[in-house]
């Protein structure tokens, strides 16, 4: 079992949800949803070690989550968000670089070997075409694949993605949908992605987990999620 | 790749260049036999040639830091008041004749820009947002210059004589016995944020996304901000107040260098430094601070407008 969550309670002073239970298997996608503010960018943080749950166990890969020293946590979890700001001088390469930086030594160096995961994790996503052209110039759809990529790079065992499709056009974010299944099956690593897009969610993910009304979250596999309710928020 | 290694070439030869014709070259005609055993060459030339090398990668150096650490191009030891504090502590000493024992000016400067850094990390700590610790360092540095211009008024014409010519800038106060303390400050500064590149290059994406990369950020980001100050402190104590190369050379190296991998822009920006205080130290007539800023102006600007010609920026 790659995420065991046992009544988890989470938010920065009071919950912000019911008590989750939770497993999830490696190599399984699950999609977050849930209306703006119901928290989820928290959630993901939660389950990412950046924040701690307020209540009830949260292990991963057998272990609780408070337990890992910071370097072993982001050789086995990363966090990516859209939003983030690149400098204006960081290229392609350098920033999915940066995604071997918990591999690295003291000075910070990249072996050959490193260099190879960097160039596989942009042909990953796509990117290797602009390698060299600088982040901070790319379209919105260009540069949250380059993000990704940088995760990739960072050889995690849960990925967590933070409405990675938020920028993208229809064909984008069906690819990405695609991508991301069939990386997940690949690599052997779960994602957790945050998304408005429920019917890619109910069709490319595993699961579900939704904040079906103020303060309720429910898991359930995705096949089954419409039927149980989980998505009726979102009915038009 | 090749732009990196070419870079690294052309500037060190432009150190050694530079560096030998400051050693050849002065008022007094010393022969090129007897350059050696000449008192001039000892106490003047080479005391000069190590006052500019040594300014110059650390000043450099110090300003990249600062940049990267709190994510501006703006950020460097003045504006943040870290050069303010340096200067309040050295014209205590010399206005106000508190003597600092045998710690003397550099003493007193390492004092003064510590405890600036101390309250800028305080206020750091406080609110996350940068733009308001740069705001804080501003005010914190016109606070101080005003404590300073106190001082001058109630101060003697000789003390405000040394206090203003030290305030000019010079190379050429350093001694050849103040050398190896000048040398092992700016080594302990460089040791500091060398030790740091892992962190910095994490740094200019933010403390979380660091965080994210494994990197203990509030550790690294004292050991750099301590490294820089005592960078900066060095400089302004055997130097003066030298202006303008902290802000100025890591948008320099970024220019040339096209990187932002401090594993190359720490040795560029430290050659920039460098290339730039021996030039502006061939004219040791004149003051410092004004050579630096009528040579280095004009290059920069015409390396940022032929960069942005080219769509480089």
């Amino acid at each position: 079992m790659l995420l065991n969550l046992r009544q988890v309670t989470f938010g920065y002073r009071s919950p912000l949800a019911s008590p989750l239970d939770m497993e999830v298997q490696a190599g399984q996608v699950v999609a977050l949803v849930g209306e703006n503010g119901s928290g989820k960018s928290t959630l993901l943080k939660t389950l990412g070690g950046m924040l701690l749950p307020l209540d009830g166990s949260l292990e991963l890969e057998g272990r609780p989550l408070a337990e890992y020293g910071l370097r072993e946590l982001s050789k086995k979890v990363a966090l990516v968000r859209m939003g983030l700001a690149a400098p204006a001088e960081m290229t392609v390469r350098e920033f999915v670089s940066l995604g071997r930086s918990p591999y690295a030594g003291f000075l910070d160096g990249r072996s050959r070997e490193d260099e190879g995961i960097i160039d596989s994790a942009m042909d990953d996503m796509d990117v290797t075409l602009f390698a060299s052209r600088k982040v901070a110039e790319l379209s919105d759809g260009e540069r949250s694949r380059v993000y990704l990529a940088r995760a990739l790079a960072q050889q995690v065992r849960l990925l967590l993605l933070d409405e990675p499709d938020a920028f993208m056009d229809i064909p984008r974010r069906k690819n990405l949908f695609v991508t991301l299944q069939k990386l997940s099956r690949e690599k052997d690593m779960t994602v957790v992605l945050s998304t408005h897009w429920v019917d890619y969610a109910e069709k490319y993910a595993d699961s579900i987990l939704a904040f079906t009304s103020k303060g309720m979250l429910e898991f359930a596999p995705a096949s089954r999620a419409r039927e149980l309710g989980l998505l009726s928020w979102a009915e038009v | 790749m090749r732009r990196t290694v070419l870079g690294f070439v052309v500037l060190s030869l432009c150190v050694v260049a530079l560096s030998f014709i400051t050693l050849v070259s002065g008022p007094v005609d010393v022969s090129m036999g007897g350059l050696l055993e000449s008192p001039i060459f000892w106490d003047l030339r080479l005391p000069r040639v190590a006052a500019a090398l040594l300014a110059g990668v650390a000043l450099s150096v110090s300003g990249l830091s600062f940049q990267t650490v709190f994510q501006n191009p703006l950020a460097g030891p003045f504006v943040l008041g870290i050069s303010s504090g340096a200067s309040f502590a050295v014209a205590l000493s010399m206005l106000a004749g508190l003597g600092f024992g045998r710690f003397g000016t550099l003493g007193a400067a390492a004092v003064g820009s510590l405890a600036a850094t101390a309250l800028v990390l305080g206020i750091s700590a406080r609110f996350r947002n940068n733009t308001v610790l740069l705001v804080a360092g501003l005010l914190i540095g016109y606070f101080i210059d005003a404590c300073i211009s106190l001082l001058i008024t109630w101060s003697d014409a000789e003390s405000l004589r040394v206090y203003v010519s030290w305030g000019m800038g010079s190379f050429g106060r350093l001694t050849s016995d103040g050398i190896w303390i000048f040398a092992l400050a700016v080594a302990a500064g460089l040791v500091l944020i060398g030790a740091s590149v892992r962190y910095l290059n994490g740094a200019r994406l933010g403390d979380d996304f660091a965080r994210g990369l494994g990197i203990r950020v509030s550790l690294y980001k004292k050991l750099v901000l301590l490294g820089a100050s005592v960078l900066a402190a060095a400089v302004t104590a055997f130097c003066g107040p030298v202006a303008f190369l902290g802000i100025a050379v890591p948008h320099l190296a970024y220019l040339l260098f096209r990187s932002s991998n401090h594993r190359v822009l720490l040795p560029g920006s430290a050659l920039c430094g460098a290339t730039l205080a021996l030039l502006a130290g061939l004219l040791p007539e004149y003051p410092l601070n004004a050579v630096l800023s009528l040579v280095g102006v004009p290059v920069i600007l015409w390396v940022l407008v032929r960069s942005t010609r080219r769509g480089g920026l």
